[in-house]
């Protein structure tokens, strides 16, 4: 009844690793990654000189700025990792062809072939450590142990290229002295995304009861536990006694369980193959469904015209949902696309960085993907997932859900948006297109409409925007804002002072927007407000911007919002 | 004991009561009088989308009809996007969806939540271009029940005349914003209208009364609205 034996590498706070790979002004400063939770971000990942001056996983942002003076926070890129660790991948890949990915920053393979051709454990481990240091990543650790969870935890050796074996049948021995803690990691999503019944809440109980270590914990009767904490206790208490987590008795699935999907004209797009692999992933979810199972461990395949295939396992620690495996499909075709990318605004630094990312070299693809497949590794008995009762409407949810995931199919991910209201002050930057499928979240805080706080400490320090142009908005804003030209009565455009000021009315304005209303391009002004004027980021002389708003109506009943920079006017926005 | 058929077509259902001869007329009328009353009645309020308070007398019917393509159609800057974002906005409020294709990507969403749009349950396609147009329509069509939607300048006829079958048989609405190349049952133009509030030098836009000219199966009226 012993586990496998198993062999974990394990780079840690690979996020911030994958973060420095892409952007090398990051070497050298101390650098924490945040994700999204409710409330504000958190660390996720910090770097070592980061965690000196006691940045932790879990800290909100402020927390941890003021612990760390001069931090570097980013956002976390599941993408990101996922790329870079590709390249971790196919090093580990060249010592063994079964790898098992957990998450970026962790994978596992069975040691029984590797050991026999490298002449025993000690050999394979230090095999890995050579295979990844040679791809440029300093940090890595590896682990030898029975079962994936004590490889897990001997992994964590004390620096970088340490190897440590645990001898076979002393997995036992080796976890007592853990702390229960150590339970959370056994998971692949992110510790903190687990709920009030996960294993974090159980280990603070397990504390609490007296019992601090994995070894108190297994001493423990099965029966007991199963009683007193249920499945999540039963699951943990075999991970603490050194078994694997899930029972033996797993028939191997039938091989009609796998899919795959046959994509002509090959996908060229990253986008393209990811909405086929969404598809194929409903498929794949709704076989293991009808049979009662769930997938733990699925190979993702993907083949391509010239015959150029990669295949991948990807484990997870519950039953992986179909938006849960498109998403695998995605990081693994986003690893091998070398060449292409999903078509992002080019303004944006991230894409740029994605550019240079892509300079690395992995074997480039050099057709399209022909065959996508999902065939399941591990399967267990599905226990379902009880549904809300006061549901609403799902059906035209669903539906349209569906249409606007085809739209996206047909011109691309970006296109397909809904708003998000944001903090800002011009009608453009107040609101935040967010495609469809990312999560609503806006990129700068705001005071709500309300003016209450609604129990949110953080809430009553969000920023008010002062010099933002009132209600009503006007339906079209031009971001850039289109040129106009902004005329005095004489025909000379229309300056303002460095104090905001303007003494010479505003009579005229040109602009190719107005051009079909008035045939002429050119309108009277017959009433106007402003200048509004407007000194952004003063303090920094790179940035600072200085400009001046007008709202104008001409004489044709048009009004618009007229922004005035340096002596040149141009149409912001247009009351439609 | 008389068996009534009840026959559903196109989400109205009406009995089909079929004469037996040689029953006396009195029985007759007393079962057209039960059938009418055990009728299934789908009211014709249940075929219209809601439109916001004080937008409703714009309309035929009081609100968006559904399976019709309504055209709002007008120069720049005389309230035609604001006109859709209102139309479109009352929908998103009862939990249905709805859509709007911007060709340029210069729709307000300030001015769309202004208008009292849920901003969760409205997607904006932005930068289609114009070979393109008619697919995401109609795949929009499929899913979405409320489509706002800018026409490109060459559209086809038959495009045009295939989307307005999609759109019936879907039980959609279609708000082509511009020039719409087939016939539809109604067509609005916004018309601009005084602004108050802003003076010579001073003062702040406050609200417009708009004026729309409303066309309906060749009748034509023009409403105000106050704002």
């Amino acid at each position: 009844m012993s586990a496998e034996r198993t062999c974990c590498a394990w780079c840690p706070d690979w996020p911030v690793v994958a973060w420095r790979r892409a952007d090398p002004d990051l070497e050298g400063r101390p650098v924490a990654v945040l994700e999204p939770a409710t409330g504000a971000p958190v660390v996720r990942a910090a770097s070592i000189d980061a965690r000196a001056h006691g940045v932790r996983a879990g800290l909100r942002r402020r927390e941890a700025e003021s612990r760390c003076p001069g931090l570097v926070t980013v956002e976390v890129d599941p993408l990101l990792e996922a790329r870079t660790f590709e390249v971790v991948a196919r090093a580990v890949e060249s010592v063994t062809p079964r790898l098992i990915l957990d998450r970026p920053g962790r994978c596992m393979f069975p040691t029984l072939g590797p050991a026999r051709y490298f002449g025993g454990d000690e050999a394979v481990a230090t095999q890995v450590v050579a295979a990844v240091t040679a791809t440029g990543v300093a940090d890595v650790r590896v682990g030898v142990a029975d079962g994936a969870f004590a490889a897990l935890l001997a992994a964590r050796g004390p620096g970088p290229g340490s190897a440590r074996v645990v001898p076979s049948g002393g997995s036992p021995d080796f976890l007592g002295p853990w702390p229960v803690g150590v339970l959370q990691l056994a998971g692949s999503s992110s510790p903190r995304t687990t709920g009030a019944s996960g294993p974090g809440a159980l280990a603070d109980l397990l504390v609490r009861l007296g019992m601090p270590t994995l070894g108190a914990f297994a001493a423990l009767s099965e029966s007991a536990v199963a009683g007193r904490f249920g499945a999540t206790g039963r699951q943990a208490h075999r991970l603490a006694r050194g078994l694997d987590e899930h029972p033996p008795a797993l028939t191997q699935p039938p091989p009609e369980l796998s899919v795959d999907e046959e994509l002509d004209p090959p996908a060229r797009r990253l986008d393209v193959a990811a909405f086929a692999a969404k598809a194929l992933a409903d498929r794949f979810s709704a076989l293991l469904a009808e049979r009662g199972l769930a997938c733990t461990r699925v190979v993702v395949e993907a083949e391509t015209e010239h015959g150029e295939s990669l295949a991948r396992c990807w484990r997870h620690d519950g039953a992986l949902d179909a938006s849960a495996l498109a998403d695998r499909v995605r990081w693994q075709l986003e690893g091998w696309f070398a060449d292409t990318h999903m078509p992002v605004d080019v303004t944006d630094r991230r894409a740029a960085q994605d550019a240079a990312a892509e300079a690395e070299v992995l074997e480039p693809v050099t057709a399209g993907i022909t065959l996508l497949r999902l065939a399941p590794d591990c399967v267990v008995p599905a226990t379902g997932r009880q549904l809300g009762f006061w549901g609403g409407d799902p059906a035209a949810a669903d539906r349209a859900a569906r249409a606007l995931a085809r739209v996206q199919g047909l011109v691309g991910p970006a296109a397909v948006t809904t708003p998000v209201l944001q903090g800002g002050r011009s009608h453009a930057e107040r609101v935040r297109w967010v495609p469809w499928g990312e999560p609503r979240e806006p990129s700068r805080p705001d005071r709500p409409a309300d003016g209450g706080t609604d129990g949110d400490p953080a809430a009553g320090d969000a920023p008010t925007w002062p010099g933002r142009v009132p209600d009503p908005a006007p339906a079209r804003v031009y971001d850039p804002p289109r040129p106009a030209e902004l005329l005095d009565a004489d025909g000379t455009p229309v300056t303002v002072t460095g104090r905001g000021e303007c003494h010479v009315p505003p009579a005229w304005i040109r602009s190719d927007v107005l051009a079909d209303s008035t045939g002429g391009g050119t309108s009277g002004i017959v009433a106007w407000a402003g200048p509004w004027p407007e000194d952004l980021r003063w303090w920094d002389r790179l940035t600072r911007r200085r400009r001046a708003r007008w709202q104008i109506l001409t004489d044709a009943g048009v009004a618009a919002l007229v922004v005035v920079e340096s002596g040149r006017a141009a149409l912001e926005a247009l009351y439609d | 004991m008389r068996r009534t058929y009840v026959r559903y077509g196109g989400g109205v259902a009406f009995p089909d009561v079929s004469p037996i001869p040689h029953e006396p007329s009195s029985s007759h009328e007393r079962l057209r009088s039960v059938a009418r009353s055990v009728r299934p009645t789908v009211l014709a309020g249940e075929r219209v989308v809601p439109v916001a308070d004080g937008w409703e007398g714009l309309l035929p019917g009081r609100g968006l009809q559904r399976g019709s393509v309504v055209v709002l159609d007008g120069p720049p800057g005389r309230g035609t996007t604001s006109l859709a974002l209102q139309l479109i906005a009352a929908a998103t409020a009862s939990g249905e969806w709805s859509a709007f294709v911007d060709l340029d990507g210069t729709l307000g969403g300030v001015a769309a939540a202004g208008a009292g749009t849920s901003l969760d349950r409205m997607a904006v396609v932005r930068g289609v271009s114009a070979d393109q147009w008619a697919a995401v329509a109609a795949a929009l069509i499929d899913g979405v029940p409320v489509v706002a939607a800018e026409v490109p300048s060459r559209l086809r006829h038959s495009e045009a005349r295939r989307l307005v079958a999609r759109v019936r048989e879907r039980d959609a609405v279609l708000l082509a914003v511009g020039r719409w190349p087939v016939e539809a049952a109604t067509t609005l133009r916004a018309e601009g209208g005084p602004w108050s509030g802003l003076g010579r030098g001073e003062g702040l836009l406050a609200g417009r009364d708009l004026t729309v000219a409303v066309e309906h199966r060749g009748m034509a009226r023009t409403v105000a609205i106050a704002g």
